[in-house]
């Protein structure tokens, strides 16, 4: 059973840290403005806006350090996650996450905390948020960052996107896992690897080349995570990179190639992404995904 | 009598039930490699075209050179077939891959270029006939996808080398290397023992070491991970190398194969060349390649080198993979040598 972490109340803390890339202060202002006049206290990291000279927002140890003790300690009810980037890899094992399971909270981000949301789920059992990070405030409180605020004080969420041509139609009930195909790709044969058997996955991806892509999906496919899915959620695939003889195809067609011999329910261009449009969606908890060709909801239990 | 009949009938039908219910290839890891027959002149080798295109005309270099050594060539269906970037529909690849596997004429199988292609076709290929006639499948960068899924799933050894994209279309104006490398490709076929020698690199972590060979290109087998062809790496001596990537995502990779236990037991470790994609500015990852390797290594206690001529480059000189090699490296000299 999957533990869902208490939802947040008025005057609880949020922790915000940098756990991979760097990230100046500035960036992540307009988001501790907006969870602070929603009523959230906010405890911001060292490693946000660190004097890191290099890619990441601190040394390996000082990221893990503070990322470890806003794990620990018991009056930070959620952390978020400034950015991505790259970097949650080279910790993730160094990480105890002893009290967190007494304690849980809500670990929030996408892109490269993908490695958080597939290592929580599987080696700690315990649902996250995979929602936008701290810059994605600064243009003001749209659906997107309502749904984050939704997300974490437990509104059930009910989202819906428009249909797409290559949509499969279906309904399915399971519990949701996903996050940024790449990272996915990668934790393959790792202990933080998903297992994705009668889930709904989603995915979503950046600045990736075609033919990559479609290794991943044949990766993912090959290590048995597409053939026994309750639902696939595919969503935006942003600043895809071709290669000088082109590929001949779009991500989508990719994908829908390569799930063609599967009956589970599918649908494309959802919200979810490296983009503005990037609903808040909750790592192992329960939603109902229904498919048809004009419209797509889904729908937490 | 009686009992001795029932029991030599019983244990090949229980081996075989035993690895249906492991799930995997019937075939143990643990087993030596079988090494497909070397080759002597007047032999065939077949061209074909697993994964990117390429057309008639720029295998003629490699067509010489291989006539040169006394191959007779067979070029497959796939030369000079374009569907986009593939040489070929998946259908027409697996077609004429599969044709060559199963060819008793044919006695090696030389991917014309790597690109990308072969995890597309490689389920789709039957090595029935194959496995009972091994044969050296040649290439690298996506024909790593063939070393590591013949090393795991049926124990037979391959060649890691240039392929005919690489052949100098005038030998006598080749450097040196150039020509040295491609006359690897010979030496390996007609079944010379390997020995390359090549320059310490101050980084290197000094040792000696016996084991099978096994490797290729470090993107490719990441994206193998959790699948069928996934490498097995223990007591075996790893080789990687890659090109295009950024320092991030080499690192990410190393990852990979230290969290999916890929380095933990290996006799040695060799890293070929690396062609690394200039960090944009503002994302200086700050991390050397040799310090990403060595800080995954740092308790292990086996070699590891640097600067090994493999790779996307021009000394990228033959390697057999799955068979038993010595590595050494020292202070003052590294070898690789087939055992």
């Amino acid at each position: 059973m999957i533990k869902i972490p208490p939802y947040l109340k008025k005057g609880d803390m949020i922790g915000i840290t940098c756990p991979a890339g760097y990230m100046i202060a500035a960036k992540a202002q307009a988001c501790i403005k907006t969870l602070q006049s929603w009523g959230f206290e906010v405890m911001v990291g060292k490693t946000l806006g660190s004097r890191s000279k290099n890619y990441f927002s601190a040394t390996d140890e000082d990221r893990r350090d503070e990322l470890q003790a806003m794990l620990d300690d018991k009056n930070i009810h959620a952390i978020l996650c400034g950015r991505g980037g790259y970097g949650v890899g080279r910790i993730i094992d160094q990480l105890d996450f002893t009290k967190f399971k007494k304690n849980p909270k809500w670990i929030i981000g996408f892109s490269d905390i993908t490695v958080l949301h597939a290592h929580l789920f599987t080696k700690i059992k315990t649902a996250s948020l995979h929602a936008p990070m701290a810059s994605a405030f600064k243009t003001g409180q749209d659906e997107f960052i309502l749904s984050w605020k939704n997300a974490i004080t437990g509104k059930k969420a009910r989202y819906s996107c428009a249909g797409h041509p290559f949509n499969k139609t279906g309904t399915a009930t399971a519990e949701l896992v996903g996050g940024n195909l790449s990272l996915l790709a990668h934790l393959t044969g790792t202990p933080s690897d998903i297992n994705t058997k009668n889930k709904i996955l989603f995915i979503e991806d950046i600045g990736e080349q075609i033919y990559n892509t479609d290794r991943m999906l044949y990766q993912l496919k090959r290590s048995g995570k597409l053939d026994k899915l309750a639902g696939l959620i595919v969503g935006r695939f942003t600043d895809v990179q071709d290669t000088e003889r082109p590929f001949g195809k779009t991500v989508y067609e990719v994908i829908r190639e390569i799930i063609t011999e599967y009956d589970y329910p599918v649908c494309f261009d959802f919200p979810v992404s490296h983009e503005k449009e990037n609903y808040a969606l909750k790592v192992g908890v329960n939603y109902t995904l229904k498919i048809s060709k004009t419209k797509t909801l889904l729908t937490e239990l | 009598m009686k009992r001795k009949d029932f029991l030599t009938s019983i244990i090949p039908l229980a081996a075989s039930m035993n690895a249906v219910a492991n799930g995997k290839a019937a075939v143990s890891p643990d087993q030596p490699t079988t090494i497909p027959p070397y080759l002597k002149k007047g032999d065939t080798v077949g061209i074909c075209c697993p994964a990117g295109y390429i057309t008639a005309e720029d295998i003629q270099p490699a067509l010489l050179k291989l006539n040169e050594w006394g191959f007779n060539i067979k070029a497959g269906d796939t030369i000079g077939k374009k569907d986009f970037t593939y040489g070929g529909t998946d259908e027409e690849r697996v077609k004429d891959f599969q044709q060559m596997l199963d060819d008793k004429t044919i006695k090696a199988i030389l991917c014309a270029r790597g690109g990308y292609g072969a995890v597309r076709i490689i389920d789709r290929l039957d090595f029935k006939k194959f496995k009972y006639n091994p044969k050296w499948i040649i290439g690298f960068s996506d024909a790593t996808v063939f070393h590591s899924h013949l090393n795991q799933n049926y124990r037979i050894a391959s060649i890691h080398s240039k392929m005919c994209n690489s052949f100098p279309s005038d030998w006598s104006k080749a450097e040196p290397m150039q020509q040295e490398t491609i006359e690897s490709i010979n030496k390996c076929l007609k079944g010379e023992k390997m020995k390359y020698l090549f320059t310490p690199n101050e980084k290197n972590k000094t040792g000696l070491a016996s084991g099978e060979l096994v490797g290729g290109n470090l993107k490719t087998l990441e994206s193998l991970a959790g699948s069928k062809s996934d490498i097995q790496t223990t007591d075996k001596i790893l080789f990687v190398e890659d090109t295009g990537e950024y320092l991030y995502s080499i690192d990410r990779m190393f990852w990979n194969l230290k969290r999916s236990g890929k380095l933990e037991k290996l006799k040695g470790l060799i890293i070929g060349g690396f062609k690394i994609k200039k960090d944009d500015a503002g994302e200086e990852f700050g991390k050397t390649l040799e310090e990403i390797v060595l800080e995954k290594v740092t308790e292990y206690n086996y070699p590891v080198c640097f600067d090994f001529p493999v790779g996307h480059q021009k000394n990228n000189f033959a390697l057999k993979c799955g068979v038993l090699h010595t590595l050494g490296i020292f202070l003052n000299e590294c070898r690789l040598t087939e055992a």
